[in-house]
C-alpha cells in the first residue's frame, strides 16, 4: 500500500485524537480549564525524548508517549495529569539537588529523559506558575525547555479591538434552518 | 456482492461526547452503520489513483471553462464570475478539501465519477474520526483503513502559507495571520464540521476563531467577527451559489475584498466551478477516453439509461432516473428545480445481499487522503447511511 496512509494510535488526529482517545477509553470528558497542554512526546533513536506536538487543551494536561519496543515497533501509551505531575515532581527534586539534566548546559539539545522533558515543557501548568517561572529564570533550563520542544505551539489569540463601524452583516433572514444532514453539500 | 464486517457500534452517549450529535435520522434509524465495507489494498490504491487523476482533469477543465468563458453553460451566477477568475489566478486561494462521490471500485466494478463536492463537503467528521473510532472501539487494527484525512487537511492548511514548498517551513513563514470559521447557527452537523476544520487549522499552527455566519461582519476592507476583529482568512461552510442568490450584496463585497487583497475566502470561489455538475459534461467532452468518466450532456442522451440532475442540486434532490425508452423509474423533488439540468449515463452501484447500494466518498486535500461509503437506494439522499471501511 504505497500511497495509503492510516491513523496510528490516534496521534495523526492531533488534538481531536486525544479527546477521542480519552472518551473511547472511558476517561472523564475534559473539564473546562485554561492553559493546560496536550503533549505528544516521542522517543528518539538515542533513547531520549522530545516533544513533537503541543496543543492547548481545555481539559486536564495529558500526553501520548510514543516509544520503540525491543522489536523496533512503535508503541503508544497515554499518560494522565497525575502521572505527568509525579514525574515532574521527581525531576524537580533533582533540580533542587542540582542533578537534573534540565539545568545542565546543553542538556536538552539531543533530547532528555522522559521526566526531564515533561518538566521542561510543562513545569508551570503541572507544578504551578511560581515554580515554572523560577525554573525559566535559569538560563540552562530555559534553553533546554526550548530545544526539547519541536512542536508548533499555537500563538496567542488575536488581540481585541473595539472600534465601532458601519460594517454589515448578512444571512439574517435567509438562513437555512434545516436540522437534517447535508451529505450532498 | 459488497463484503461487510459486522462491528459493535459506538453508543449514542459516546457519540454525543465526541460532538457527533447527528447520529439518529429523523425516522429514528441510526445514521452510522454497524458494518464496515471490506476493501482490498489494491482497491484502496485504485481509489487513490483515480481520485488524483480526476482532480487533475477538473483543473484542466476549469482552465478550459475560464479561457472559453463557459460560466453561463455551467449555471454559474453572473455575480461570482469575477471572484472565480480572481481566485483562479493566484495560488494563495488554496483549495482546502473536497469529496468525490464515486460508483464502483469494489466488487470488481470500475470506478466512475458521480460528482465532486468541492465547495462545502460534509461527512468529514464521520470519515476522519468516527470510522477510525469504530476500529479502535472494536480492538481492530486501526492501521487497516485508508484514512489520512486529518493529517492531510492539516498539511493543506499549512500550504495556505507555504504553497508548493515543503510544509515544514510553515513555522518560518507564518506571521500570525488568522482564520475565521463560520457556519449557519442551528445546524449541528454543519457547525461540528466547521469546528473540526477550525481544530485542524489550529493544530496546523494558525490562530483561529469561530463566528456564526449571521454575526460575521463585512466591509470593503475585510471580514470581522462580532467583536470587530479582522481576519486574513475566512472559511465558510456555506455554498457560494447560495451567497450569489440569497446575499447578492455580499457577493459584490466579497469580490471587492478579494480585489483589494484584504482577505482570502475558503474554499475558494473557483470551487463553485468544480461543484457545478455542468463540469461533468465538460469533462466528458475533454476526456472522452477516461475510464473514470460517464458520458454526460446538457441534452437528454439518446437511447441509454441516464440520470437527470440539477447543476447545483444537493442531497440527491431534484434527481430523475430515466430509462433508455424515456420512462422515469425514480425521481425526487427538491428546491433545485430552477437550476439547469445535466444528463449523466446511468451506472449501477455495488450492492449487498439486501440490495442496498454503496457509493464511495473519497476526500481530497492536495491528494486523495481517505474514504468512506454511503449506503442507500437508487438515489443517495439525506436518509442514506454512513458506512466506514477496513482494508483486509
Amino acid at each position: 500500500m504505497k500511497h495509503i496512509s492510516s491513523i496510528a494510535g490516534g496521534v495523526a488526529l492531533g488534538s481531536a485524537g486525544v479527546v477521542m482517545m480519552s472518551i473511547l477509553s472511558g476517561c472523564e470528558a475534559p473539564q473546562e480549564q485554561q492553559q493546560n497542554r496536550f503533549l505528544v512526546i516521542e522517543q528518539q533513536t538515542n533513547g531520549k525524548y522530545i516533544v513533537v506536538e503541543e496543543m492547548p487543551t481545555e481539559g486536564a494536561s495529558r500526553a501520548i508517549i510514543r516509544e520503540k519496543d525491543e522489536n523496533g515497533n512503535t508503541t503508544e501509551r497515554f499518560m494522565n495529569e497525575a502521572e505527568m505531575k509525579a514525574l515532574a515532581e521527581q525531576e524537580y527534586q533533582k533540580v533542587q539537588d542540582g542533578t537534573s539534566e534540565t539545568i545542565q548546559d546543553g542538556g536538552g539539545s539531543a533530547g532528555m529523559g522522559l521526566a526531564g522533558t515533561i518538566l521542561a515543557v510543562a513545569a508551570g501548568s503541572l507544578l504551578g506558575n511560581m515554580i515554572g517561572n523560577a525554573l525559566m529564570n535559569n538560563k540552562n533550563f530555559s534553553k533546554n525547555s526550548a530545544s526539547s520542544n519541536k512542536s508548533a505551539y499555537s500563538r496567542s489569540a488575536a488581540s481585541r479591538t473595539s472600534k465601532s463601524s458601519t460594517r454589515k452583516s448578512f444571512f439574517g433572514s435567509s438562513s437555512r434552518t434545516s436540522s437534517s444532514r447535508s451529505y450532498g453539500s | 456482492m459488497v463484503r461487510l464486517q459486522k462491528v459493535n457500534p459506538l453508543d449514542d452517549k459516546i457519540l454525543d461526547e465526541l460532538g457527533f450529535t447527528w447520529h439518529t435520522d429523523s425516522d429514528g434509524t441510526k445514521y452510522v452503520s454497524d458494518e464496515l465495507v471490506k476493501i482490498s489494498p489494491d482497491e484502496a490504491e485504485a481509489f487513490y489513483t483515480a481520485t488524483n487523476e480526476i482532480y487533475d482533469m477538473y483543473v484542466e477543465a476549469a482552465e478550459y471553462v475560464i479561457e472559453n468563458n463557459l460560466f453561463f453553460d455551467l449555471g454559474i451566477p453572473f455575480n461570482l464570475v469575477e471572484s472565480i477568475k480572481k481566485s483562479w489566478e493566484n495560488d494563495v486561494h488554496w483549495h482546502i478539501y473536497g469529496r468525490f462521490d464515486l460508483a464502483g471500485g469494489i466488487d470488481g466494478k470500475a470506478i466512475r465519477l458521480i460528482e465532486f463536492n468541492a465547495d462545502t463537503p460534509t461527512s468529514l467528521f464521520e470519515t476522519a474520526l468516527l470510522q477510525w473510532a469504530l476500529l479502535k472501539h472494536n480492538d481492530m487494527d486501526e492501521q487497516s483503513q485508508f484514512n489520512n484525512v486529518y493529517k492531510a487537511i492539516t498539511n493543506n492548511f499549512k500550504r495556505l502559507i507555504t504553497l508548493f514548498d515543503d510544509t515544514d517551513i510553515f513555522d518560518d513563514r507564518y506571521d500570525g495571520w488568522k482564520i475565521l470559521f463560520s457556519s449557519i447557527s442551528g445546524n449541528d452537523e454543519e457547525e461540528a464540521t466547521t469546528k473540526l476544520l477550525q481544530q485542524i487549522a489550529t493544530d496546523a499552527g494558525f490562530n483561529t476563531s469561530f463566528e456564526y455566519l449571521e454575526n460575521t461582519h463585512f466591509d470593503e476592507n475585510g471580514i470581522y467577527d462580532a467583536d470587530e476583529n479582522p481576519y486574513e482568512y475566512w472559511f465558510k461552510l456555506y455554498p457560494w451559489e447560495d451567497i450569489a442568490h440569497n446575499e447578492p450584496e455580499l457577493a459584490t463585497t466579497l469580490n471587492n475584498i478579494m480585489q483589494n487583497q484584504k482577505a482570502i475566502i475558503l474554499n475558494p470561489a473557483y470551487t463553485l466551478l468544480f461543484q457545478s455538475k455542468g463540469m461533468l459534461k465538460i469533462l466528458s467532452d475533454l476526456f472522452p477516453d477516461s475510464p473514470y468518466l460517464l458520458k454526460t450532456s446538457f441534452e437528454p442522451l439518446e437511447g441509454i439509461k441516464q440520470v437527470e440532475k440539477a447543476v447545483f442540486g444537493r442531497e440527491g434532490a431534484n434527481t430523475k432516473i430515466i430509462n433508455a425508452d424515456g420512462s422515469v423509474t425514480e425521481q425526487t423533488d427538491g428546491p433545485y428545480e430552477n437550476y439547469k439540468k445535466v444528463y449523466q449515463e446511468y451506472v449501477d452501484f455495488p450492492k449487498d445481499k439486501n440490495g442496498s447500494k454503496y457509493q464511495a466518498g473519497v476526500f481530497f486535500a492536495y491528494e486523495a487522503c481517505g474514504m468512506s461509503f454511503r449506503k442507500g437506494s437508487e438515489i443517495m439522499d439525506n436518509m442514506s447511511k454512513f458506512v466506514g471501511h477496513m482494508i483486509v
